[in-house]
């Protein structure tokens, strides 16, 4: 160990997250690029905000299943979530565009429920968290099917998927910019404010470290991992308010992402079993695996095919990363 | 005791760690029929003379004889197949399994290929008998008394029919009953021929069982001789007899203030009868050997295992502490004694490790680095404390004990409780890192803030408390004043206390 004093760190930081999110923005570059020899107008401006607009739900989520995985759980139930959103957007508002309003309001009531109790039981009944939500999902999936009698409406109003499929038209320079990317930006920064910035987001980080270390020194470490269920909940139902504008309703609209959220965290860096990871890293994290499903739908493999290459990426993320952490010792 | 009888023999074993020459030539035999004790201060080097002969480490020097023929052990499983069973503090039993599977694990009796339950019940009703215990074999092994899982342990490795018997501090869990229970037990086996190496703080139970003590300091071996040339005052000198290192700091001249803390017949489950107080400005001592409560003191002060008996005063107010939060808030701070599982967020920065206790009690929605969670106050504070680091952005896990446990004291100095919990200060960080540790505890007090330091370490105990407080068996076993030096504190900590000692316990009740 060095022995010299304390120098000035301030390239460091900078140094350090550099290296923390490379990895997802170099294979990013390349897949995208992979994407625009196949299908050139990506490379247009409307071809990446679109492409931005599809990623954005995969991003929003992203934004926040970092903070449960950063607190050191998982939080498995998004994808049920945003799944209920979307039916239960279609129920709440019952084809009447004067019902939007209130029903976002109950949907996102319905998301700070849901992350309440997948904090509460994984605090107060110490359940690990990995079960808590895998709970949480089958619930929310039953709830949903419940609730649609099995048979979910067609549509939703158009106001409702303004926020998915809304594009302005004639905006300088890019010509068209979809409403999703504005609230992929506006989540994001909220997502990184609150994990890197401010004592919250210190916190979060101190218990998915070391929990005994942050109770001994005061931290309130129950209620910061049940606040961080929440946010991971109240970015679930963003994600299902920007699906719902994007296809028809149904109840698989959100399986699987749960997963692919925390896919796109763990390609961005962060560590699972908490301690480390950052919110640009998720979000390149995202839209590298996004770039991953488009290129691979463009070559026009199968299904099972697709599966196969997203597990075996996923593996060789994480190996990556816990490789140079070896090596960075 | 004849030359061929000798069961074993260790010699000129030498174990070196990162920074520490852990054994230095220790060389050590042990006759068949035979109790060899073992006496030391903690780091005095018991525990690793124990486990290079258990296989656990492998000696960088020396040789090992087992019944005069040399063996090596590369693995724990070589030992055992030698003849070797090692009883280690921290029994190992599965709780789910009962006494029979878990005396035959490893070694289960089969049949055609599948597992002999009879044979095995039969077997452990054997061996239980043999050892004169009344304990079903067909108990759940968590079921049973700390007493009685020890039982099961030496059961155990008599099904391995172990020659050589390895008893590390066998009774430090048990009742007085129960160790002379274990000590009958260990004297049957003495006279079945077993070879038995039996290390204890507890000096009536040496005078009681031991043939030959050993004694060992920093790593070398002081002394073998009959237990007849070894009454426990010349145990006692030969474990601690080493001179006062000169750098602890002065202490003040000035009385201490008033009183801060104030336990009046604190308990709980590890503690009973806890009578103490801490005025501000002085450095309370609490000595004590493993296992006798000081840890479980400090942490009742905390609230972090708080006392279910008994009443706290602390600036002059009644106060139940339920948890550390609760203690923090009050005004006390505390420092671990498990700086890795308890301390350190080690994949985080310096400056974040440091500033965690303020971080604790700010406003979440603060910013990370507004006002007093500055980079520059958490540097401040480093560059004070002598923090040696390549940078301060830099994780705590690349840091050495001693740079580690300044940060984690610059996070409660950065509070300032009016009391400090201290538990193993400089447990596992060098001399200089020392000094600089107790140097800050003094500054500490006199700045008026009340000082409690735990700690394993008896030279360190004396050299910076004001007075010490002795625990033993979950009880303050007396005070003592610093001038009564380690065999004073250590005639206390082993619950033998010669007379002359009472005068200064009178005094510092007062």
């Amino acid at each position: 160990m060095s022995v010299a004093a304390a120098g000035e760190p301030k390239w460091n930081g900078g140094m350090s997250l550099f290296r923390k999110i490379n990895i997802a923005v170099i294979v990013f570059v390349i897949l995208y690029a992979g994407i625009a020899i196949l299908q050139p107008n990506y490379l247009e401006p409307a071809g990446i905000t679109n492409f931005l607009r599809r990623a954005t739900p995969l991003a929003v989520l992203a934004c926040g299943q970092i903070f449960v995985l950063v607190a050191g759980g998982f939080d498995l139930s998004m994808g049920a979530l945003v799944t209920l959103t979307v039916i239960g957007g279609s129920m709440l508002t019952d084809n009447d565009p004067g019902n939007t309003a209130w029903a976002i309001l109950v949907l996102y009531a319905i998301g700070l429920g849901v992350g309440l109790v997948n904090g509460l039981v994984v605090t107060v009944l110490r359940v690990p968290s990995i079960i808590a939500t895998l709970g949480m999902l089958l619930s929310l999936n039953g709830v949903a099917m419940m609730w649609s009698g099995g048979s979910p409406r067609g549509y939703l109003p158009d106001n409702f998927r303004f926020f998915g499929r809304f594009t302005f038209r004639d905006v300088p320079l890019v010509g068209s910019f979809p409403v999703a990317v504005v609230v992929l930006v506006v989540v994001a920064l909220a997502a990184w404010w609150g994990l890197q910035k401010t004592v919250f987001g210190k916190r979060v980080f101190a218990i998915g470290d070391n929990p005994r270390a942050a109770a001994l020194s005061g931290v309130r470490v129950e209620a910061t991992r049940i606040a961080a269920f929440v946010i991971s909940a109240l970015a679930a139902v963003t994600g299902g308010i920007l699906l719902g504008g994007f296809g028809g309703v149904s109840v698989d609209v959100g399986s699987g992402l749960e997963l692919q959220a925390i896919a796109a965290c763990v390609i961005g860096g962060v560590q699972l079993m908490g301690g480390r990871g950052s919110v640009i890293g998720a979000v390149a994290g995202a839209l590298t695996l996004f770039a991953l499903f488009t290129l691979l739908n463009l070559l026009g493999l199968p299904q099972p095919l697709k599966d196969t290459a997203q597990g075996v990426i996923l593996i060789s993320a994480v190996a990556s990363g816990a490789w140079r952490r070896r090596r960075a010792g | 005791m004849s030359i061929d009888a000798i069961a074993l023999e260790m010699r000129d074993i030498t174990k070196s760690f990162p920074g520490v020459r852990a054994l230095e030539a220790v060389s050590f035999d042990c006759a068949h029929g035979e109790v060899h004790a073992i006496c030391g201060e903690n780091g005095a080097g018991k525990s690793t003379l124990i486990k290079v002969l258990g296989g656990i480490y492998q000696p960088d020097a020396g040789s090992i004889l087992i019944e005069g023929k040399p063996a090596a052990f590369s693995h724990p499983v070589e030992a055992r197949r030698a003849g070797i069973s090692i009883i280690h503090q921290e029994l190992s039993l599965l709780p789910h399994r009962t006494v029979a599977e878990n005396i035959y694990l490893g070694l289960e009796p089969t049949r055609g290929g599948r597992l002999d339950r009879k044979a095995m019940m039969e077997g452990a009703r054997r061996l239980l008998g043999r050892l004169g215990s009344p304990i079903s074999a067909d108990a759940r092994a968590g079921d049973l008394a700390i007493a009685e899982q020890q039982t099961v342990e030496i059961a155990k490795a008599l099904a391995l029919d172990a020659r050589i018997l390895v008893m590390d501090e066998p009774t430090a869990a048990l009742d007085d009953t129960n160790a002379k229970r274990l000590l009958d037990l260990v004297a049957r086996l003495r006279s079945e021929g077993v070879a038995i190496v039996y290390v204890s703080h507890r000096m009536p139970e040496i005078a009681a069982i031991a043939d030959r003590v050993t004694i060992m300091k920093d790593g070398r071996k002081v002394e073998t001789a009959p237990i007849g040339a070894m009454p426990t005052d010349r145990i006692v000198r030969l474990m601690v007899g080493r001179e006062l290192s000169d750098y602890y700091p002065a202490r003040p001249d000035t009385p201490p203030g008033d009183v801060l803390l104030e336990i009046a017949g604190g308990g709980n489950a590890e503690l009973a009868d806890i009578d103490l107080s801490v005025r501000a400005g002085e450095i309370v001592g609490i000595a004590g050997l493993e296992g006798s409560g000081k840890a479980a003191l400090a942490r009742a002060i905390f609230g972090d295992q708080p006392f279910t008996r008994g009443t706290v005063r602390f600036l002059g107010a009644p106060i139940d502490l339920r948890h550390p939060r609760a203690g923090i808030e009050a005004g006390i701070g505390f420092l671990s004694d498990d700086r890795k599982r308890e301390g350190c967020l080690l994949q985080q920065s310096l400056r974040d490790n440091l500033l965690l206790v303020r971080r604790a009690f700010a406003s979440p929605v603060r910013g990370s680095r507004a006002g007093t969670l500055a980079d520059g106050e958490a540097d401040t504070m480093m560059r004070r404390l002598d923090v040696r680091a390549a940078h301060f952005g830099q994780a705590i896990g690349a840091l050495s004990g001693g740079n580690q446990q300044k940060v984690i004291l610059g996070r409660w100095l950065a509070r300032d409780p009016r009391l400090l919990v201290f538990c193993e200060p400089t447990r596992g960080i060098d001399v200089a890192a020392k000094a600089a540790i107790y140097q800050l505890m003094r500054d500490v007090a006199a700045r008026g803030r009340g000082v409690v330091m735990v700690s394993s370490d008896l030279p360190e105990v004396i050299g910076v408390s004001d007075r010490i407080l002795v625990m033993h068996q979950g009880r303050i076993a007396g005070e003592c004043s610093p001038e009564v030096g380690e065999e004073g504190v250590m005639a206390l900590a082993v619950g033998h206390r010669p007379a002359p000692l009472d005068v200064a316990r009178e005094g510092a009740l007062a």
